[in-house]
This record gives structure tokens, C-alpha cells and sequence, in this order.
């Protein structure tokens, strides 16, 4: 039996976790806010703000409905909550019932509707032959405590419980070594992983129709092909 | 060893009379989230389940949206030639997704894949995005009426229909190879997938093929991103 308990050592206090993979369990707001948080953006190559006070760059926000839809037709959805702490709070009057309050606090067990997310992953796949993780993310203070992992451990088992073998994902260099970590390497085929990256050339005239934004990357858009029935035929 | 504990934590809130798995949860005090069933029941309860991910799980995750705009699939014919015995043969492009298991089977033979088991290639097939098919139709010339329909070419893409999408099996017949309709195949999977929005294109290429879709607009491993596939280690 696997017990999901928080695995570190480094805070003070033990913090249950709730892995659910129950898509309905992911309130679209509370996953804007953890991206927001994270600093994750779902663009490959994501615009890149000065925030207000100057000191760093944040990501852009994501647009709430292509998440909504890209939740829609994620095979996999996990979502991992966390009681939010409330050592800010602490009214420490030792009145009657702050012992059944705090009481309380600690038996009622986290669940999606009482914790606070704090990681989240998707896996796309057509429910056949292949699979591809996206959208790995754990909040920045929660990193480094195998939460990650466990997310990803978490796709994996449905996706095999699914029949599915080939799983991809995507990284950047700084994800390479958390992939590893959870048992992803090198195709063993050897295949290279590409990237549409085609822009209008330079100094060109295009209308809006031919160019596409996909966070700070101009993509152009090949051009239709005629169809030769319509064309007026020769002979 | 694997021990592999299955929880439905999520197909149980559709399919099955199970009691709420968070009830489970929470009598673990919220910290257990997998649960193991009696032995004795898991072999039923395991044949339900897989049924129930075999069935086309994607269903429960899509739900009808009306402010979704459906492309018409198109037909268009790229190649038309006549040839010294009056028949005329057309070569026609389709994003319709109409392909027969058995047909791409005996495509894939053609090039030298190796051969997947047909259920797990149509149920890829109806679960993908766009599947982009080309097919050669010869008309004889006394217009009897009986066209030969032979495919032979295809490329398909999976995609999350808002951020990514992933190109997969690009096959065209060897004899038909070279005249730029792998290229058309391609060109017209991301015509479809950037006019949905759809930004993060990536496939993995190999390779002898490299070369090809970097013709086609693709950068391999840009900006250091990389692909990575999972090995099970028992």
C-alpha cells in the first residue's frame, strides 16, 4: 500500500498531500494562480514581461480558455493538493474551542475542496499507441520534495493501465534531469525532437491571416494548396 | 518488483457503483490515495476497468462545445494525370481521417515499418486531431464508374486542440516518393493546426528524415529543448 506522505525532511512540519486525477478537480482559477506562481508559461517560448517592481521577468498570463479547452482533451489530468498553512493566522488566545479547532484542523483529511493546489500535470495521448507529457508544475516552495515525481509516476500508471508504452515529453534543459529522475531518456530509435519554428521572412508584407503568435515566436502559415478539380482544366 | 495497484479514482465517479474514493482517502486521513481491492474481486473489477479505458475514455473528457467551431473536412486534389491508356488518375488529399486499418497496414509494410496490433492503431487513429490521408483514384476512361481507391500517404496529429501538437507516422508509398506530397501532407496538418491557435508544433524525426522537415520549417532540439521517452525499468 502506497501511502502518499510528504516525503522531506527539510520543513518542520509533515504536510499530507491529495493526488487526485479527477479532472473536475482543478478549478480553472486556482490553476492560473499556480502557473502565475510558478512562473510557467504553456508556450514553448513564452513572452517574457519586467514585472512591476523591475527586478525580474514574468511570464504572460495564460489564456484561461485554451486551457479550459486543452483540459478538455488532456487524457490524463493530475492535480495535487495541500492544506494551506495557517501559521500567519494563528489567533494564539487560548480560549475554549482553539483546542477543537486546531483539533479539527488536523484530522479533517485535505481533499480538493479544502486544500490548496500546489502541483499539477497533463498527459495528451489518442488512447492507442502513443502519449506526451505537458504542463509539469509544482509550486517554486514546494519544489525539490518529489511532488513532481509523483506526478509524473502518477500519468505514467494510468497511461500503462491504459496500454499505453510510448510515452514522450518535451523538455527544456533545466527539465532534463527531473525527466531522468523519473525514468525518461533518449529515444532509443534515436529520433531527434523538432519544432515548428518557420517565420514570414523579414521586411515582408503578410496579413493576419498568414502569421501566427505562439508566445514570442512568429509562425507563418503554409500557403493552401489548390485544388486542381476546381481549376479550369485544359484540353 | 512491480506491484501494481490500480486506482479509479477517476472512472469511478462515471462508470462504476463504487463508493467515493475520496471516502477511502479520508479514512487513511487523507494521506492514502491508492487503495487495493480484495484479490478475489480485483480480476472482475480489473476487466471492468479495462473495458471501460478501452472504450473510447476520451468521451467522458469531451464534452460538446457549441462556441467550438468544427472544420469541414476538405478534399482536394493535389496531382492529376493522364495517362497513355486514357485513364486518368488523381491524386487527392483528405483531412476526413476515412482510413482503413488494413490499408495503412499493408502501407506500412510497403516502406518497412513494423506492424502494430490494429486495434491500437484505430483506436489512435480516431483519437487523433487530424489524420491527413492522400489517395490515388484511377478513373478509367469509359466512364463506368468504377474508381480504383488506393492510399497512399498519410500523416496524422495528436494535439490537445488549445497548446500542442505532435506530428506522427508521416508514411507515403515508396513508388509515389519524391514528388513532394510527404511535403503537402505535412504543410497541410500545420496549416490546420495554426489556424486553431495551436502553437507548440514538435515531432520526432528520424534521422534519415532530419533533413526533410527541416525543408519543412522545423528546428531540431531548438533552444536546447529536447525529447525524452519513458523506459520502464522492472
Amino acid at each position: 500500500m502506497e501511502i502518499v506522505r510528504n516525503i522531506t525532511t527539510t520543513t518542520t512540519t509533515t504536510r499530507p498531500l491529495f493526488i487526485s486525477t479527477n479532472p473536475s478537480h482543478v478549478k480553472l482559477n486556482q490553476l492560473t494562480h499556480l502557473f502565475t506562481s510558478s512562473h510557467f508559461s504553456t508556450h514553448r517560448f513564452p513572452n517574457l514581461h519586467y514585472s512591476s517592481s523591475g527586478n525580474h521577468r514574468v511570464v504572460e498570463a495564460v489564456n484561461v480558455d485554451k486551457l479550459r479547452i486543452a483540459l478538455l482533451h488532456s487524457s490524463v489530468v493530475v492535480s495535487v493538493f495541500c492544506k494551506p498553512s495557517h501559521s500567519s493566522e494563528n489567533n494564539n488566545n487560548n480560549d475554549m474551542f482553539s483546542f477543537g479547532r486546531e483539533l479539527m484542523e488536523r484530522v479533517v483529511p485535505v481533499s480538493e475542496s479544502n486544500g490548496e493546489l500546489v502541483g499539477f500535470g497533463r498527459a495528451v495521448s489518442d488512447n492507442g499507441l502513443t502519449a506526451s507529457i505537458h504542463d509539469i508544475v509544482v509550486l517554486p516552495w514546494l519544489q525539490r520534495m518529489g511532488i513532481g515525481r509523483k506526478i509524473v509516476q502518477r500519468i505514467l500508471r494510468v497511461l500503462v493501465a491504459r496500454d499505453i508504452y510510448d510515452i514522450g515529453a518535451l523538455c527544456s534543459e533545466k527539465e532534463r534531469l527531473f525527466f531522468e529522475a523519473c525514468g525518461f531518456g533518449d529515444d532509443i530509435l534515436g529520433s531527434t525532437a523538432m519544432m515548428y519554428t518557420r517565420a514570414p521572412p523579414a521586411l515582408s508584407h503578410y496579413n493576419s491571416q498568414d502569421v501566427k503568435h505562439a508566445g514570442r515566436m512568429l509562425l507563418l502559415v503554409p500557403q493552401s494548396r489548390q485544388d486542381l478539380s476546381s481549376s479550369t482544366t485544359n484540353d | 518488483m512491480i506491484t501494481l495497484s490500480y486506482s479509479p479514482l477517476y472512472c469511478s465517479t462515471r462508470n462504476f457503483q463504487l463508493p467515493n474514493p475520496s471516502l477511502f482517502a479520508n479514512l487513511y486521513g487523507g494521506l492514502a490515495v491508492t487503495k487495493r481491492y480484495p484479490l478475489r474481486a480485483a480480476a472482475s473489477l480489473w476487466d471492468s476497468m479495462r473495458s471501460s479505458f478501452l472504450n473510447n475514455n476520451t468521451s467522458q473528457l469531451i464534452e460538446p462545445l457549441p462556441d467550438e467551431e468544427e472544420e469541414v473536412p476538405q478534399e482536394i486534389v493535389l496531382v492529376e494525370k493522364t495517362q497513355p491508356d486514357g485513364t486518368i488518375e488523381q491524386l487527392m488529399f483528405s483531412s476526413g481521417g476515412d482510413v482503413d486499418v488494413y490499408d495503412l497496414q499493408a502501407l506500412c509494410d510497403k516502406v518497412g515499418w513494423p506492424r502494430r496490433p490494429p486495434s491500437k492503431v484505430a483506436a489512435a487513429l480516431k483519437n487523433s486531431y487530424m489524420v491527413a490521408t492522400l489517395h490515388s483514384i484511377r478513373k478509367s476512361p469509359d466512364a463506368e464508374g468504377n474508381d480504383q481507391k488506393e492510399l497512399i500517404g498519410m500523416a496524422r496529429a495528436t494535439s490537445d486542440h488549445a497548446f500542442n501538437a505532435t506530428i506522427w507516422d508521416v508514411i507515403v508509398d515508396p513508388s509515389y516518393q519524391g514528388q513532394g506530397l510527404g511535403k503537402a501532407l505535412v504543410e497541410q496538418l500545420i496549416r490546420a493546426l495554426l489556424r486553431r491557435d495551436i502553437g507548440n508544433i514538435s515531432l520526432f524525426a528520424d534521422s534519415k528524415v532530419v533533413d526533410f522537415y527541416k525543408n519543412l520549417g522545423f528546428e531540431p532540439d531548438p533552444e536546447g529543448i529536447k525529447g525524452m521517452f519513458w523506459y520502464p525499468r522492472y
